[in-house]
């Protein structure tokens, strides 16, 4: 039996304004296991982002439980939810969200800033090489985000994502800012490394993209239309 | 309709959708401009602008200084003779004034009102261009030694005193039993030359003759008197000469004659005489300098934080209109189309606020003129003028430019079209780092040096107006009588047939004949064993005087009432002149030239609104002398009237001359401390208050701006300190800028003016000037804080979302 790296019961998420009360999630259970490729698809507005963001301990839910490997996550403070998020996630945006000012190097690097080890600066070093590496960048170490290509500073992204160790992949939308050949460039480098162990929970509404999950998940409305069904390893 | 009207017009359209933008704009431009360009106009007047008197540049003030053997100066002021000598004897003036000053009570008046009084030479009308409403001023008729009995009032005595009458001329007054005869009344618009202090005015004038100095001292060579004052036009054909030249050979005239005249004194063997002279235009104006210039300072201080508030508030208007900038970029305005759109909004608010900037200086010419009137000399010629007009223009034009020039620097152009497409992440407008960072430095600067610079002042005033006085105030009223001219005797019998009357009065609990306790004149004194010679304070009182102002004798005795009635040869010394007197030993028995004998030692008192303590001695009054302190029971107050009726119940020619309470003596005194006070600590208050809001304004700005970084950070697992210290660290760079740079203003300003500044520079200022910084520091630190608070203690997705 699989582990469960992420683990959701019940969560429901309601937004609040002064007019009106917006259920953008309704008692959504799901299990995100250990290797797995889940992808979450959905029409816009459905919850997609907002399940993420909530998976990502970026925002709180209304009601219900959340575990993160079996930890309950529910109720923690802001600095709780920081220091959980910077050991155990790695997030992906559409919008890329690198640091202008930063290099690619200083990019990647951040989240070990922020990390409790505090580790030296030459294991940080080895670190951002190693992760560069793996998204195929390791010689725009000193460029400027805005020297890239867009699908060059996701994949800078992506590098930052994985560099604490992370137990899980966040990916909301990686492709949309994107062109056709940029994309399935990310889209590799996503698949290879859940290849090669990772797991990724990823929001798209490219059924093309969602199919190379191994876990569909259909949303509507803010509630989960089927069933998981996990797509047999060929 | 032309391009210009257009674009004034689009801009005056758009502007009209932002009335709170607009409102902070102009109402803080117009008020700091108008401060400003009040102050301006001040220190125009006082310091540029000619005197409004034909061929001023000619006009001089002439000092007389006595210097002793020992090459000092001993004294200022004219002795009568000298100034009769030079009036009669030089050649270098074409016209001279002599002036003295002195106040009387009109008694041929009902109301005996007092009135302040010049006494002047002819050719004062023709020199200072008076103009007559009716009747004449003085001529030939009123030279020197004609005593003619002539008066000339002013337009406001002729309005006030004498209800406009139109026969004033027929009429005569009397002052001190002596009647004169009305022969003018000076033109409304006159501007008297303040030549006895700003605070002088006079409400009439009569011939030099009947001056107030006595028979007596108007024949001594050696006694200076600080009210003669002496003026003259030079003469044309002198105008080449320099000042040196002229000083010399007014020095030649007075000196030779007075050497003459002295030679027979062993007194003043080895002394001279020294004339020198000023325009009378820097004589006029040398007091207010100092204040004029710590004013210019200040509102320029207040402009420069509103100017950096403002510029602030221009750029987030900038980045609120970079879509309509991009559409406007999009279908092909030009970059200097763009810039004249800008500079037409912005001349608009300029305009304005200039606009808004004459109400406020048509209004703080009048709060100045009525509480500086007294301190600042010409502070009457205030008007909004060609001056004020010209200087509002260049300052229009002047922040109308720079603002734009801010605006249109922040506008990448080739970027605005980008921007349409993007969506509007901000990339066609960026505050560029270095003008946030030159914009937080610069509020900082001068903020910190502002504040400390009014601290300091704040300091020193309210030390000044807490210092302990050291004698009793309350309940106690001063009263100086103008007695009729009868033999000292008989004056001396109907003061004390008064005194008893006050005594008896049932409100009053003791009477003193003396001065009111800040008075003194300057007397010599020569030690009869060592012949050492002191020039001091000394005041005459009678027995009463110590105890009813409660100052305490500390060695010896206080006078008795035999001292007082038999006139006797002996002096009671404040403790400071003791310890000058007998450094080591005991000032008493003391002995002086004149046969005085230091009997007593009283502690010294402060003089309101000074710090320094003077040597100073008491000797026996006179029982003729004209002036009585009155010691009220608690809770009784004795009034103007009930004096009036007592007085004339013993001697209708008795008149009131003067009855005021030593706390407003004490408060008039304290008047320039309190309001120092009052306006630094509100100076310092709303320079914290203003930079507070432009600094907040700057920060939460940028904060704005980085929300996605901010918010990224922390989704990748950055704590709410660490994006604090992120944020401080990163203006921390400004910050000491800031600060570094207001240092070294100070610095400048120090060394630029240390003659004026070293009585207020001293160690004691280092803890106020790390106060300072503290709360500065500390005001930027909230700055800076405040702003990241909603990004901090709230859910992550806050920060990243792109909507709000
Ligand atoms: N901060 C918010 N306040 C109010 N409603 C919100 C907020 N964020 C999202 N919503 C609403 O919640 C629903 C889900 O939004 P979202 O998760 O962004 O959808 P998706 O990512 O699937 O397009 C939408 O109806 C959206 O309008
Ligand atoms: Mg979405």
């Amino acid at each position: 039996m699989s582990t469960a790296i992420l683990l959701l019961k019940n969560i429901g998420k309601i937004f609040e304004t002064e007019e009106l009360e917006t259920h953008a999630l309704k008692s959504i259970n799901l299990t995100v296991n250990k290797g797995d490729y889940v992808s979450i698809s959905g029409p816009s507005g459905c919850g997609k982002s907002t399940l993420l963001s909530i998976m990502g301990l970026l925002d709180v839910s209304s009601s219900g439980e959340y575990f993160i490997e079996g930890v309950n996550v529910t109720d923690l403070s802001l600095d709780q939810a920081a220091e959980v998020r910077n050991a155990k996630i790695g997030f992906i945006f559409q919008s890329f969200n690198l640091i202008d000012e930063l290099s690619v190097f200083d990019n990647v690097a951040l989240p070990l800033r922020y990390h409790a080890d505090k580790p030296n600066n030459a294991t940080i070093k080895k670190r951002v090489i190693e992760c560069l590496e793996k998204v195929g960048l390791s010689h725009r170490i000193s460029h400027k985000p805005n020297q890239l290509s867009g699908g060059q500073q996701q994949r800078v992204a992506i590098a930052r994502a994985l560099v604490a160790n992370p137990a899980v992949l966040l990916v909301d939308e990686p492709t949309g800012n994107l062109d056709s050949k940029s994309a399935d460039q990310v889209m590799d480098v996503l698949d290879q490394l859940n290849k090669a162990g990772t797991t990724i929970c990823m929001v798209t509404h490219d059924p093309r993209y969602a199919d190379m999950a191994r876990t569909k998940v259909q949303l509507l409305d803010g509630a989960i239309l089927q069933a998981p069904v996990a797509k047999m390893v060929g | 309709m032309n391009l210009f009207c257009y674009q004034l017009k689009q801009a005056y359209l758009s502007l009209k959708q932002k009335p709170i933008f607009v409102l902070s704009v102009v109402s803080t431009m117009g008020v700091t401009l108008g401060a400003l360009l009040c102050v301006l106009t001040l220190a125009y007047v006082m310091l540029i602008k000619p005197l409004p008197y034909p061929d001023q540049e000619r006009l001089y003030n002439v000092e007389h200084q006595l210097i002793s053997n020992e090459n000092a100066i001993d004294g200022r002021a004219f002795t009568y003779p000298n100034l009769m000598h030079l009036y009669n004897q030089q050649s270098l003036f074409e016209q001279s004034v002599l002036m003295y000053v002195d106040g009387g009570v009109i008694t041929s008046l009902p109301s005996e009102p007092m009135v302040a009084i010049s006494f002047i030479t002819p050719q004062w009308f023709s020199l200072f261009s008076a103009k007559m409403a009716i009747g004449r001023g003085f001529e030939e008729s009123e030279k020197v030694n004609s005593y003619n009995p002539v008066a000339v009032l002013t337009y406001e005595t002729w309005q006030n005193k004498f209800n406009g009458d139109i026969n004033v001329l027929e009429k005569s007054l009397t002052l001190s039993g002596n009647n004169y005869r009305i022969i003018g009344v000076l033109a409304e618009n006159n501007i008297e030359a303040p030549l006895a202090g700003a605070g002088f005015k006079t409400e009439l004038y009569l011939p030099w003759d009947y001056n107030s100095v006595s028979e007596r001292e108007r024949k001594r060579w050696g006694n200076d008197d600080s009210g003669l004052i002496y003026v003259g036009k030079l003469n044309k054909q002198y105008a080449e000469y320099s000042k040196p030249q002229i000083d010399q050979i007014l020095t030649k005239v007075v000196n030779e004659n007075w050497q003459s005249k002295v030679s027979g004194h062993d007194f003043f063997k080895n002394w001279s005489i020294v004339l020198e002279t000023q325009t009378l235009k820097s004589f006029i104006v040398s007091d207010g300098e100092r204040s004029v210039y710590l004013l210019l300072i200040g509102s320029l201080g207040l402009l420069f934080i509103a100017c950096a508030n403002i510029a602030n508030l221009f750029v987030s208007r900038t980045v609120e209109r970079q879509q309509q900038l991009a559409i406007s970029a999009a279908v092909g305005a030009s970059k200097a189309q763009l810039f004249r759109n800008i500079l037409a909004e912005t001349g608009l608010l300029m305009f304005a606020a200039i606009l808004l900037a004459q109400v406020v200086i048509f209004v703080g010419f009048s709060v100045l003129q009525y509480y500086l009137g007294d301190f600042l000399p010409r502070i009457d010629e205030l008007e909004l003028s060609a001056f004020s007009f010209s200087v509002s223009i260049l300052l229009l034009i002047l922040l109308t430019l720079t603002f734009s020039h801010l605006c249109l620097k922040m506008i990448n152009y080739h970027a605005l079209n980008a921007t349409l497409q993007s969506g509007g992440k901000g990339i066609g407008i960026q505050v560029s780092k270095r003008v946030r960072n030159i914009l937080i430095s610069s509020q900082i600067a001068t903020a910190t040096a502002l504040v400390f610079i009014n601290v300091v002042l704040y300091k020193d005033a309210s030390e000044l107006v807490n210092q302990p006085l050291g004698y009793q105030t309350n309940n106690i009223t001063s009263v100086v009588l103008a007695l009729p001219n009868v033999e000292s005797e008989i004056k001396a019998q109907k003061l004390t047939a008064l005194k008893a009357e006050l005594l008896a009065h049932p409100k009053i609990k003791k009477v003193s004949q003396a001065m009111r306790p800040t008075g003194f004149g300057t007397l010599a004194l020569t030690a009869s064993e060592t012949d050492n010679r002191y020039t001091v304070l000394g005041k005459d009182i009678d027995d009463q005087y110590f105890s009813m102002l409660k100052q305490a004798i500390i060695e010896g005795d206080n006078f008795s009432a035999a001292d007082i009635k038999d006139n006797r040869s002996v002096m009671i010394v404040n403790d400071i002149f003791a310890r000058k007197l007998a450094p080591n030993g005991s000032a008493i028995g003391f002995k002086f030239k004149n046969g005085v004998e230091v009997i007593g030692v009283v502690k010294s008192i402060n003089m309101p609104g000074i710090q320094r303590i003077d040597a100073r001695f008491y000797y026996p009054a006179s029982l003729a002398r004209n002036m009585l302190l009155i010691d009220q029971h608690q809770g009784q107050i004795f009034n103007r009237d009930e004096m009036i009726e007592v007085m004339k119940s013993v001697d209708k020619k008795l008149s009131l001359f003067t009855f005021t309470s030593l706390n407003e003596y004490k408060d008039r005194r304290l008047f320039s401390s309190v309001t120092t006070a009052v306006t630094t600590l509100v100076l310092a208050i709303l320079t914290l208050l203003l930079s507070g809001l432009g600094l907040y304004g700057i920060l939460n700005y940028s904060s704005q701006m980085r929300r996605f970084e901010i918010g990224t950070r922390m989704a990748i697992g950055a704590k709410g300190k660490d994006i604090v210290s992120l944020v401080f660290k990163d203006n921390a760079g400004a910050l000491g800028i800031g600060l570094a740079v207001s240092f070294i203003v100070l610095l400048v300003l120090y060394l630029g003016f240390s003659d004026s500044l070293s009585a207020y520079v001293n160690v004691e200022l280092l803890p106020l000037f790390i106060l300072t910084l503290g709360a500065i520091s500390l005001l930027s630190a909230l700055a800076c804080y405040v702003p990241l608070r909603p990004f901090i203690k709230n859910p992550v997705i806050h920060a990243l979302k792109v909507s709000e």
